[in-house]
C-alpha cells in the first residue's frame, strides 16, 4: 500500500520520456545580468575585478585602483548600520526566537553565546504623545514610562560577549587537555568492542571512570589480550 | 520621484535597518500609495499591533507622515480619517547619512558631529534625550583619576575626543589604561572614575550652533488636517489664452505643507528661562468632529499632565534638516562643476558668492545665489587663502566668465547665477558619458547632436552632421532607440515621402527619468553584492583578532578591501543619484 503513491509518481516521469523543465544550475550572480552591464554604463561607479574565478568577465571592468577610497564614509556607515541592528528601532516577528538562517547548523554555532541582546520597547525614546504621533496609533500604550534609556545596545551586547568569551576560554583550556584523551580512548575501545561480543559497550568506553567495583571491566581486559593473539 | 528601482531599493534599505516587518508595511504605502490604518493591515496581513509598531518606527525615522482629512459620510455624520504617506525621498536618503555627518565634521568640532550622528540614528530626539545620550556611557563625563605608586599624589586627568587624555601636571595619556609618562617614572596604582558635572553647556552651545546654521530643525506636526480641495470648476476653452502654468498639487504635497512647522519656528531654540512661551497646542479642531474622540484626546493630555510635569511642558523634538545637506551638497557639485569648465579662480568666486548668501531664504538658494554686489564677493573671495591673491577685475572677469547675471537696477551692480543652469550641464554631460561609455564614439556623437537641438531630425542629416556612415548610424539609433535612449517618430506615409523615413530626437524628461532609474538598479545590486560577500565570510568576521592569521587573515583582508570599495563605489554612484533626483 505503501508504495502505490510512490511508484505512481515515478512512473509517471519515466513513461512519458519528457520533463517539465530542464535543469539549470542556478548561478547567483550571472555574468551577463544588470550588475555588470549596469555598473559598466555608469560612468561614476568603477567596479572591480573580484578574486573569485566564479564572476565570467566578457564586459571589461574598469580598473580598481581608479576607484577613490572614501573610508571615513564607509566607517560612519557601517557604525550606523550595526547600530540599528542592535537597536530597538530593529522590529523582529516575535513567533519565532531561533535564528532562521538557512545555514547548517555548525558545532561553533552551539559554543558560541546564545546571548541576544533583549530589544528594548519603543517606549523607552519614543514620545507616545499626541503631538508626535497620530493618536490611532499610540491608543493602548502607557506613557510616563522613565526607564534609564540604553543609548548604545551594541556596546552593551559586546560587553556581554566580551565576557562570556572570558569564562568560555577559561572552561575551554581546563577541558581540552580531557576531552583529547577520552576521545582517542573512545576510539581505541570502540574497535576493540566490535570484536568482541560484549554487554559492558558502556562502560568500557569511559575509562576514566574509575570504578574498582565494575568487575566486567576487568574481566574483558584480560581477554582483550588472550584474543589479540590470534 | 519613485521609479520602479527605486522602490526596490527603498524597500531594501529599510529593510537592512529595520527588519523585515517594517519593510513590508514601507513596501505596502510605496506600491499602493497613501492608505489608512486599516488598510494597510488588510494588505499587509499583519496584525494590528504590528503595523502600529511599524508605522511608529517610520513615523520616527521621518520615512511617513500622516495627516487625517474629513470623510463625507453621506448620511451619517462625517468623521476623520488618518492617512498614511510615505515621503520616498527621506528614505533614499538614509544611504548617504555618513555624508551629512562629514559635512558637519568639516564645519564644526567632533561634538557637533555626534549630536548629529544622534539625531540620524534615532530619527528624531529632544534637547533632554541628546544631552542625556552624549553623557552616558562616554568617559568624557567622568573623570578618571590616576592614583600613583611612590609618591600619593592625585592627578586629574581629562579625557579629550581625540583619546588622548592630557592630565593636569602635563603628562601624555593614551586611551583605555595604558599611559606614557613622559618625564616621570611614576608607576600607576590604579585608576578611579569620579563622577562630575557633565559639559552641559558645551554641548548646549553645539547644538545651538547646528540649529542656527540649520542643520537641525523641529519636527513636523503629527496629523495636520486637510481640508478636501472641492473640485475646480472645467475651464472654459477660452482659458487657453491665459496660458498660466498651474502647478497641481497633489494631496501628499499639501500634507507634507501643512504639516510643516512655520518657517518663523523652524530654527526656534528655546531657552528654559523659566517663562514658557505658549505655541500651538494642538492640531487644530474642526468644528464638525466627533466630540467623543475629541473628548479621548483632552484625556489623553490631561493623563499626559499628570504624570509628569516635563511631558506637559511640550519638548520640543528636533530632526536633522535634510534640505539643507542636499543643498550643501548641491553647492559643492555646482562649484566643482565650474572650476572642472573655466578654472580654480572661477570656482573660488563662486563659492565665495555662495558662502555669502548663506543667511538668505532657503527658497531663493535653492535655485540662485546672491543677489551680490562685486564687492560684497570680493570681500568675500578675500577671506579664502586661494582667494587671497585675486584682484578686483579677476573676480569681475570670472562672473563674467561663468555667466553671472548682472543686475543694474539697485544703486550697486549685483551678480546673481543661476544654479540651474549648471546643473543642467552636469546632468546632461554626465549622460553624454553614459552613452560614451556604452555605445561608442559614434553613438556618442549623434547623441550630443541631438540631445543639443530641440527638434526633431532625420537620419541622413544626423550621419551627416555627426560625419557616421549612414548604415552604421541607423544601426546605432535603432539600438539607442532600442534601450529607450532616443525617441522616434515615423511621419505618416504621404504621396512624396520615403517609406524608411525616421525622425529623432531625444526626450529629455523620459530619458532623465529612466537613467534615474537604471542607477538605482545598480545602486540596489552593489548593496545587495556588499551584503552577499559579507554573508559569505560570516564566519571570519567574528573571529576575535588573534585568530585572524595566515589564510584566515589573508581572507579577511581581502574582505575589508572588498567592503571599503564596494562601498566607495556606492556613495560615488549615489553622487550621481542626488545629481539627478534631488538637484
Amino acid at each position: 500500500m505503501a508504495f502505490r503513491g510512490r511508484g505512481r509518481g515515478r512512473g509517471f516521469g519515466r513513461g512519458r520520456g519528457f520533463t517539465f523543465a530542464k535543469e539549470e544550475p542556478f548561478i547567483i550572480f550571472p555574468s551577463g545580468c544588470s550588475t555588470q552591464s549596469v555598473s559598466e554604463m555608469l560612468s561614476s561607479v568603477l567596479m572591480f575585478m573580484l578574486a573569485s574565478g566564479s564572476m565570467k568577465n566578457d564586459i571589461t571592468l574598469p580598473d580598481i585602483k581608479n576607484v577613490e577610497e572614501d573610508k571615513a564614509l564607509v566607517i560612519w556607515n557601517s557604525r550606523l548600520q550595526s547600530f540599528w541592528k542592535s537597536s530597538l528601532y530593529y522590529l523582529e516577528e516575535t513567533t519565532s526566537t531561533k535564528n532562521e538562517s538557512a545555514d547548517i547548523e555548525r558545532y561553533s554555532d552551539r559554543v558560541k553565546p546564545k546571548t541576544r541582546s533583549r530589544r528594548d520597547p519603543l517606549s523607552d525614546i519614543l514620545k507616545l504623545t499626541p503631538d508626535q504621533f497620530p493618536f490611532e496609533l499610540i491608543k493602548g500604550s502607557k506613557i510616563g514610562q522613565h526607564r534609564k534609556v540604553r543609548w548604545n545596545p551594541q556596546s552593551d551586547a559586546q560587553k556581554l560577549d566580551v565576557t562570556f568569551d572570558k569564562f568560555q576560554k577559561r572552561d575551554e583550556k581546563e577541558g581540552m587537555g580531557q576531552g583529547e584523551d577520552e576521545d582517542e580512548e573512545e576510539n581505541e575501545e570502540i574497535e576493540e568492542a566490535e570484536e568482541e561480543f560484549s554487554d559492558d559497550g558502556d562502560y568500557n568506553q569511559n575509562v576514566d571512570f574509575d570504578d574498582d567495583e565494575d568487575d566486567f571491566n576487568m574481566d574483558n581486559e584480560i581477554d582483550r589480550d588472550e584474543e589479540a593473539i590470534y | 520621484m519613485a521609479t520602479r528601482y527605486g522602490i526596490q531599493l527603498a524597500v531594501h534599505l529599510i529593510s537592512s535597518h529595520f527588519g523585515d516587518l517594517v519593510a513590508k508595511v514601507c513596501e505596502c504605502l510605496l506600491r499602493k500609495g497613501t492608505l489608512t490604518l486599516r488598510d494597510i493591515i488588510r494588505f499587509t496581513e499583519l496584525s494590528a499591533q504590528q503595523v502600529k509598531n511599524c508605522l511608529l518606527v517610520l513615523i520616527q525615522h521621518n520615512c511617513v507622515q500622516a495627516f487625517s482629512t474629513v470623510e463625507d459620510g453621506g448620511l451619517s455624520e462625517s468623521r476623520i480619517i488618518t492617512q498614511y504617506m510615505v515621503i520616498f525621498n527621506n528614505i533614499i536618503h538614509r544611504m548617504r547619512f555618513s555624508k551629512f555627518i562629514m559635512i558637519v565634521s568639516q564645519e564644526f568640532d567632533k561634538e557637533c558631529e555626534e549630536l548629529l550622528e544622534g539625531l540620524l540614528q534615532h530619527g528624531r530626539l529632544t534637547l533632554a534625550q541628546l544631552l542625556d545620550r552624549a553623557n552616558t556611557d562616554k568617559p568624557e563625563g567622568k573623570i578618571p583619576v590616576v592614583h600613583l605608586g611612590g609618591d600619593r599624589s592625585r592627578i586629574h586627568v581629562r579625557v579629550l575626543k581625540s583619546g588622548f587624555h592630557r592630565a593636569s601636571c602635563g603628562l601624555l595619556c593614551l586611551s583605555g589604561n595604558s599611559f606614557l609618562m613622559i618625564g616621570l617614572s611614576l608607576t600607576i596604582k590604579f585608576v578611579q572614575f569620579v563622577e562630575c558635572c557633565p559639559a552641559q553647556d558645551a554641548l548646549r552651545e553645539s547644538f545651538n550652533r547646528l540649529v542656527n546654521a540649520h542643520y537641525v530643525e523641529r519636527c513636523p506636526a503629527s496629523e495636520p488636517l486637510l481640508e478636501l480641495k472641492t473640485d475646480e470648476a472645467p475651464s472654459r476653452r477660452g482659458a487657453k489664452s491665459a496660458k498660466i502654468a498651474r502647478v497641481v498639487e497633489t494631496t501628499e504635497q499639501r500634507a507634507l505643507k501643512a504639516a510643516a512647522p512655520m518657517e518663523a519656528k523652524r530654527f526656534l531654540v528655546v531657552t528654559n528661562t523659566g517663562s514658557d512661551i505658549h505655541g500651538k497646542n494642538t492640531v487644530d479642531m474642526p468644528s464638525n468632529e466627533i466630540t467623543g474622540e475629541k473628548q479621548m484626546k483632552d484625556e489623553y493630555m490631561q493623563l499626559d499632565g499628570a504624570l509628569g510635569g516635563a511631558v506637559c511642558e511640550k519638548e520640543v523634538v528636533w530632526r536633522a534638516n535634510f534640505e539643507e545637506f542636499v543643498l550643501r551638497l548641491k553647492q559643492k557639485v555646482c562649484v566643482a562643476s565650474i572650476r572642472a569648465q573655466y578654472d580654480d579662480g572661477a570656482g573660488v568666486v563662486l563659492s565665495a558668492m555662495l558662502e555669502a548668501t548663506r543667511g538668505t531664504e532657503r527658497k531663493i538658494r535653492g535655485e540662485t545665489s546672491g543677489p551680490l554686489s562685486l564687492n560684497a564677493i570680493f570681500e568675500e573671495v578675500m577671506k579664502t587663502e586661494e582667494g587671497r591673491t585675486m584682484t578686483l577685475e579677476h573676480v569681475r572677469s570670472s562672473l563674467n566668465q561663468i555667466g553671472c547675471k548682472l543686475d543694474t537696477a539697485g544703486p550697486d551692480q549685483s551678480y546673481s547665477i543661476d544654479l540651474k543652469n549648471i546643473i543642467d550641464t552636469a546632468q546632461r554631460d554626465e549622460v553624454e558619458l553614459i552613452v560614451l561609455k556604452r555605445y561608442g564614439k559614434e553613438a556618442f556623437r549623434m547623441f550630443r547632436l541631438l540631445s543639443r537641438t530641440r527638434c526633431l531630425a532625420e537620419t541622413n542629416k544626423i550621419s551627416d552632421t555627426a560625419l557616421v556612415d549612414k548604415k552604421e548610424a541607423a544601426k546605432i539609433l535603432y539600438k539607442l532607440w532600442q534601450d529607450d535612449n532616443v525617441h522616434m517618430v515615423r511621419p505618416t506615409a504621404t504621396s512624396t515621402s520615403d517609406k524608411d523615413l525616421c525622425l529623432w530626437t531625444v526626450n529629455k524628461d523620459t530619458l532623465w527619468k529612466h537613467v534615474l532609474d537604471q542607477m538605482y538598479h545598480g545602486a540596489l545590486n552593489l548593496s545587495l553584492r556588499t551584503l552577499y560577500e559579507l554573508e559569505q565570510e560570516r564566519e571570519i568576521l567574528q573571529l576575535p583578532r588573534e585568530k585572524r592569521i595566515g589564510e584566515l587573515g589573508k581572507r579577511y583582508e581581502r574582505l575589508r578591501r572588498v567592503r571599503i570599495l564596494m562601498e566607495s563605489s556606492l556613495m560615488k554612484l549615489d553622487d550621481s543619484i542626488m545629481l539627478f533626483n534631488d538637484f
